[in-house]
C-alpha cells in the first residue's frame, strides 16, 4: 500500500508539472490540442491523488502499523468511523485529503471550461496545477504520509479523544472544502489578469464556486463552534483562538466579496477591489494553514511546531508577490469611469458592508498576530485575549447588521429622503417597538436594547420584501399565498435565497449576543442526594454508574432536574478514561431549548470525600445560533439552486467577449 | 472626480474608526504573555498586572481541595524544546518551583496533572503567589506527534 501511494504521489506531481506548461504553451500559442492534453493530465493527476487517498485510507482501516501515519493516529480499539476520520486527523493526511479535493476541483473546472471560457481557462487551470505542485511537492518530499516504521508497533497510539466525536468527524471536510475551493475564484481572477480578459466574466464563470466556497465555510465554523460547545465543556462555542480565527478570516473576506461582486457585475465598478478581495480570501485561507501548522502563535491547541511553516510562508509571500504584481501591471486597464453619486445608494451600503467585514477581518487579524509582533517590535510578547476581540467586534457587528437591513432595499444610484421613508418606516418602526418592549421588560443594557432592536429591523425589512413580492406575484397570476411565495423564491432564487441567509444571520447573531450577556453559571460540589438551584431549575444528583469497553471507560452522573417540583429531564454528563492514550475526557449534557439552553458538566469526582463537582451552564437563546446557521445554509441552498435563465445569461456572456446588458440577470435585491 | 474624492473621505473615516477601535482595544485588553523565568526575571515590576504566563505543572506539588474548588500547586520553568516537532515531555527535566499559584472557583482541568504544561492567567502578589483567574492546560493536540507512553519504535524514530 505505500508503495502504491507513493508512487501515485509522485506520478500526479509529474502530471501537474506537465499540465501547468502545456496549459499555458497551449493558449498563448493557441493550440488546442495542446490545452486539451492538459486537461487530460489533470484528470490523471486527480486520478492519482485519488489512489494515493485510497491507498492510505485502506490502510487506516487495516490498522496497518507498519505506516507511521497510521501507528501515530488510530489504534485497533478505535472505531472504524474515527479510523476513516484519522484520515484527516494528522498532519500528512489533512494535506493529502486537502490536495485530493484540490484536484478533485480543479478536474470539475477543466470538465466544466472544456468548450467556453477558452481565453482564461487554461490560465486558471494552471495556476491550480500551481498550487497542486506545492501540496504534492510537500507530500512528496516533506511531510509524507507513507513513510514507514523501522518497527511494527504492536498496537497505535490512537486518536486524540477530543477528536473522536461526531462534528470532528464533519467539521474539517467542511472547512477545507471551503478553503480549496475558495482556489477556483481565485485561480480565474488570476487567470482573467494573465490573459487580459478583464470584464466580470471570471467572476461570473466563478460565481457558484464562490457561494459554494462561502457555503462551506460558514458550516465549517459552525460545526467547529459546535464541536467546541458539545466537546470542550467551558460552556462557550467560541473562544477567538488563533485557530478559530484562521476559519474565521476567509469566511469574512469571502462574505465581503460575494457583496461586492454584486456591484461591480450591476454597475462594472470596484474591478480592482473585487480582485484584491478574492486574493485576500484565497491568501488567508493559506495563511490559516500556515498559523496552524507552523507553530508561530501560540494556541490553547497548540499545534506544535511541525517544520511546515516555512514553507507554507514562502509559499504564501510567493503567490502573494506574484498576485500583487500581476496587479499592478493591470491596474490601469482596471479602471473604470464610473462613480458613486450618493452616499444614499446601494452601491454605498455595498461598499461601507464591505469595508466592515474586511475591518473585522483585520481586527482579527491583528489580535491574532499581535503576540508575535509586539515580540518583533518590543521584544515582549504582549497577547489580547477574548476581551479585545469581543470590544473591537461588538460594534462593527451592529454596524454590519444595521447595513444589512438597508443594503438589499435602497435604490440603486441615488436614493430621496421621500423613497426611504416609505421603504423603510415600517421595518424602522418594528425595530424600535421591539427594542421598547424590551427596555419596558426590564432590560438595561443598552448594547443587548440595540441590537435586539437592529435585529427586528432587519427581519421587518426582510418581511416587508417578501410581502410586496409575493403581493405583485398575486396581482399578475392567480396564487394562493404559500404557492406565490414557492414561486417567488424558485424565480428569483438568488435575490430570496440571500433574503434568507440574512435571516439565518439575524437570528444566529441575537443567539450569539443573549448568550454572551445573560449566560448564569453555578459551579457545585455536592454529595448524592443533594438538590442544588440553577435558575429556575433544582438539580439532584441521583449517583453515578460506570460502564467499560475495551476503548474506553465511563463514569457517568444522573442527575434529575426539576422545574417547579416537577421532574422534567435526566441528565448524564460523565466523565470518559480513553485507555490507549491514557487521557480523561469529559461528555457534557445538554438540554437544549429554544428559551436556553441547560449544560451539565461533570468536572470532577472526589474519590475520597465522595463528592461529584458539577459546573452547570444556563444558556439563553443559545439555539438560535445553530437554528440560525441552519438557515444560513438553507439559504445558500437557495441561491445556489441552478436557474435556467441565468445559464443561459452565462453562456451568452462567456462566449461573446462583448459588453454584458445586466438587468437580465437580478443581482439579489435588482428592483 | 470629486464624488469619488467625496467617497474616498467617508471611506477613510470608517477606517479611521475601526483602526481606532482596534487601538483602544488593545491599550484595554492587552496582557503580558511571558514564561515563568521571564517572570521571575521582571517581577518587580509586574506586581498586581494581570500576566498569562506559560509553565509547568512541578509534581508533587497539586492540593485539590473539591468543596471549595481550590486548586494550589507549584509552577516551573519548563525545559527548552529538543528539536521541531518532538515535545519532550519528561519528569526529569521539569525544574524546581518558581512561583506558587492557586485558583479559586474553578473545577480542576481534565487534562491537569503534574509535568504538564499550563498557561496561568493571573496577577503576581508580592510573596510570588499567582492568584490565578484561570488556568489553561496546552491540550495535546492532534498535530502532537510524540508522548511518553508510545511504541517504543516511535521513541527511537523520535530521537
Amino acid at each position: 500500500m505505500s508503495l502504491i501511494g507513493q508512487l501515485a504521489l509522485a506520478l500526479a506531481l509529474v502530471l501537474a508539472a506537465y499540465s501547468i506548461i502545456a496549459n499555458v504553451v497551449g493558449a498563448r500559442a493557441s493550440i488546442p490540442s495542446l490545452t486539451s492534453s492538459a486537461r487530460h493530465a489533470l484528470w490523471a493527476m486527480c486520478a492519482m491523488v485519488t489512489v494515493a487517498v485510497g491507498a492510505l485510507l485502506t490502510s487506516l482501516l487495516h490498522s496497518d502499523f507498519s505506516l507511521e501515519y497510521v501507528a501515530s493516529y488510530t489504534s485497533y480499539s478505535l472505531p472504524t468511523i474515527y479510523k476513516i476520520t484519522a484520515l484527516w486527523g494528522g498532519q500528512q493526511g489533512s494535506l493529502l485529503f486537502w490536495t485530493w479535493l484540490l484536484t478533485i476541483f480543479t478536474s470539475i473546472v477543466a470538465f466544466q471550461n472544456r468548450r467556453r471560457n477558452l481565453e482564461i481557462a487554461p490560465y486558471a487551470l494552471a495556476v491550480l496545477a500551481g498550487l497542486a505542485i506545492f501540496f504534492l511537492g510537500m507530500l512528496n518530499f516533506v511531510t509524507r504520509p507513507f513513510d514507514l516504521l523501522a518497527v511494527i508497533p504492536n498496537d497505535g497510539q490512537d486518536l486524540n479523544p477530543l477528536l473522536q466525536n461526531y462534528w470532528m468527524a464533519i467539521h474539517p471536510p467542511s472547512l477545507y472544502t471551503g478553503y480549496v475551493s475558495a482556489s477556483v475564484p481565485f485561480a480565474f481572477g488570476a487567470a482573467a489578469l494573465m490573459a487580459g480578459r478583464l470584464d466580470d466574466s471570471w467572476i461570473r464563470s466563478t460565481r457558484r464556486w464562490a457561494i459554494f466556497s462561502w457555503f462551506f465555510l460558514t458550516l465549517g465554523n459552525m460545526f467547529g463552534a459546535r464541536w467546541a460547545y458539545e466537546v470542550l465543556g467551558w460552556g462557550g462555542y467560541w473562544a477567538w483562538d488563533p485557530v478559530e480565527n484562521a476559519a474565521f478570516m476567509p469566511w469574512l473576506v469571502m462574505t465581503a466579496y460575494l457583496h461586492s461582486v454584486m456591484i461591480q457585475e450591476r454597475k462594472d465598478m470596484l474591478k480592482v477591489w473585487n480582485l484584491v478581495l478574492i486574493g485576500m480570501a484565497f491568501g488567508l485561507t493559506l495563511f490559516g494553514t500556515f498559523i496552524t501548522r507552523s507553530g508561530v502563535i501560540s494556541s490553547v491547541h497548540s499545534f506544535t511546531q511541525s517544520g511546515l511553516g516555512p514553507y507554507f510562508l514562502t509559499f504564501l509571500i510567493t503567490v502573494t508577490v506574484l498576485y500583487t504584481g500581476l496587479l499592478l501591471s493591470r491596474v490601469k486597464q482596471l479602471r473604470t469611469p464610473a462613480e458613486f453619486e450618493s452616499y444614499l445608494s446601494r452601491e454605498a451600503a455595498f461598499l461601507f458592508n464591505n469595508l466592515v467585514l474586511v475591518g473585522i477581518a483585520f481586527a482579527v487579524f491583528w489580535g491574532t498576530l499581535f503576540p508575535v509582533l509586539s515580540e518583533a517590535v518590543r521584544g515582549v510578547k504582549i497577547t489580547v485575549g477574548p476581551p479585545f476581540f469581543d470590544k473591537v467586534n461588538a460594534p462593527l457587528a451592529l454596524a454590519l447588521i444595521f447595513l444589512m437591513g438597508v443594503g438589499p432595499l435602497i435604490a440603486w444610484r441615488r436614493s430621496s429622503f421621500d423613497s426611504l421613508a416609505k421603504t423603510f418606516a415600517a421595518p424602522a418602526l418594528f425595530g424600535i417597538t421591539t427594542g421598547g418592549c424590551a427596555f419596558i421588560a426590564g432590560l438595561r443594557e443598552w448594547y443587548v436594547l440595540t441590537a435586539l432592536s437592529l435585529a427586528a429591523f432587519v427581519i421587518g425589512t426582510i418581511v416587508v420584501e417578501f410581502r410586496r413580492g409575493v403581493s405583485a406575484r398575486r396581482h399578475m397570476v392567480a396564487e394562493s399565498v404559500p404557492a406565490a411565495m414557492v414561486n417567488l423564491i424558485a424565480k428569483n432564487n438568488r435575490r430570496y435565497g440571500g433574503y434568507v441567509i440574512h435571516l439565518g444571520v439575524v437570528l444566529a447573531f441575537t443567539g450569539i449576543v443573549a448568550s454572551a450577556f445573560f449566560k448564569t453559571e453555578v459551579k457545585k460540589s455536592v454529595k448524592q442526594g443533594d438538590t442544588f438551584q440553577v435558575g429556575a431549575y433544582d438539580l439532584e444528583y441521583l449517583g453515578l454508574e460506570t460502564s467499560e469497553t475495551p476503548h474506553v471507560e465511563t463514569v457517568r452522573a444522573r442527575v434529575e432536574v426539576r422545574l417547579n417540583g416537577k421532574p422534567i429531564a435526566m441528565m448524564e454528563p460523565a466523565k470518559l478514561f480513553y485507555k490507549r492514550l491514557q487521557q480523561p475526557a469529559t461528555a457534557v449534557a445538554i438540554r437544549s431549548t429554544p428559551a436556553a439552553d441547560l449544560y451539565v458538566v461533570l468536572a470532577g469526582i472526589d474519590d475520597q470525600s465522595g463528592l461529584a463537582t458539577f459546573q452547570v451552564f444556563l444558556t439563553p437563546l443559545v439555539f438560535w445560533l445553530w437554528a440560525g446557521g441552519l438557515i444560513m445554509a438553507l439559504g445558500t441552498v437557495i441561491v445556489m439552486w441552478p436557474n435556467v435563465r441565468e445559464r443561459a445569461v452565462i453562456a451568452a456572456a462567456v462566449r461573446a467577449p462583448a459588453p454584458f446588458e445586466d438587468d437580465v440577470q437580478a443581482v439579489p435585491g435588482g428592483d | 472626480m470629486p464624488k469619488n474624492l467625496r467617497f474616498a473621505v467617508g471611506a477613510g473615516l470608517i477606517v479611521a474608526a475601526i483602526g481606532y477601535l482596534i487601538v483602544t482595544a488593545v491599550r484595554d485588553t492587552a496582557e503580558y504573555y511571558l514564561t515563568v523565568n521571564e517572570v521571575k526575571v521582571r517581577q518587580g515590576e509586574l506586581g498586581g498586572q494581570m500576566l498569562r504566563v506559560a509553565g509547568r505543572v512541578a509534581p508533587g506539588s497539586i492540593g485539590w481541595n473539591p468543596v471549595t474548588l481550590t486548586l494550589s500547586f507549584g509552577l516551573a520553568q519548563p525545559p527548552p524544546p529538543d528539536e521541531p516537532g518532538v515535545k519532550a515531555v519528561s519528569a526529569a527535566m521539569t525544574g524546581p518551583t518558581v512561583f506558587h499559584v492557586i485558583c479559586r472557583g474553578e473545577p480542576k482541568p481534565d487534562m491537569f496533572a503534574a509535568n504538564r504544561d499550563v498557561i496561568v492567567e493571573g496577577a503576581l502578589s508580592p510573596d510570588g503567589t499567582i492568584e490565578a483567574r484561570q488556568v489553561l492546560t496546552s491540550c495535546p493536540s492532534k498535530y502532537v506527534p510524540k508522548q511518553p507512553g508510545q511504541p517504543p519504535s516511535q521513541q527511537a524514530q523520535a530521537q
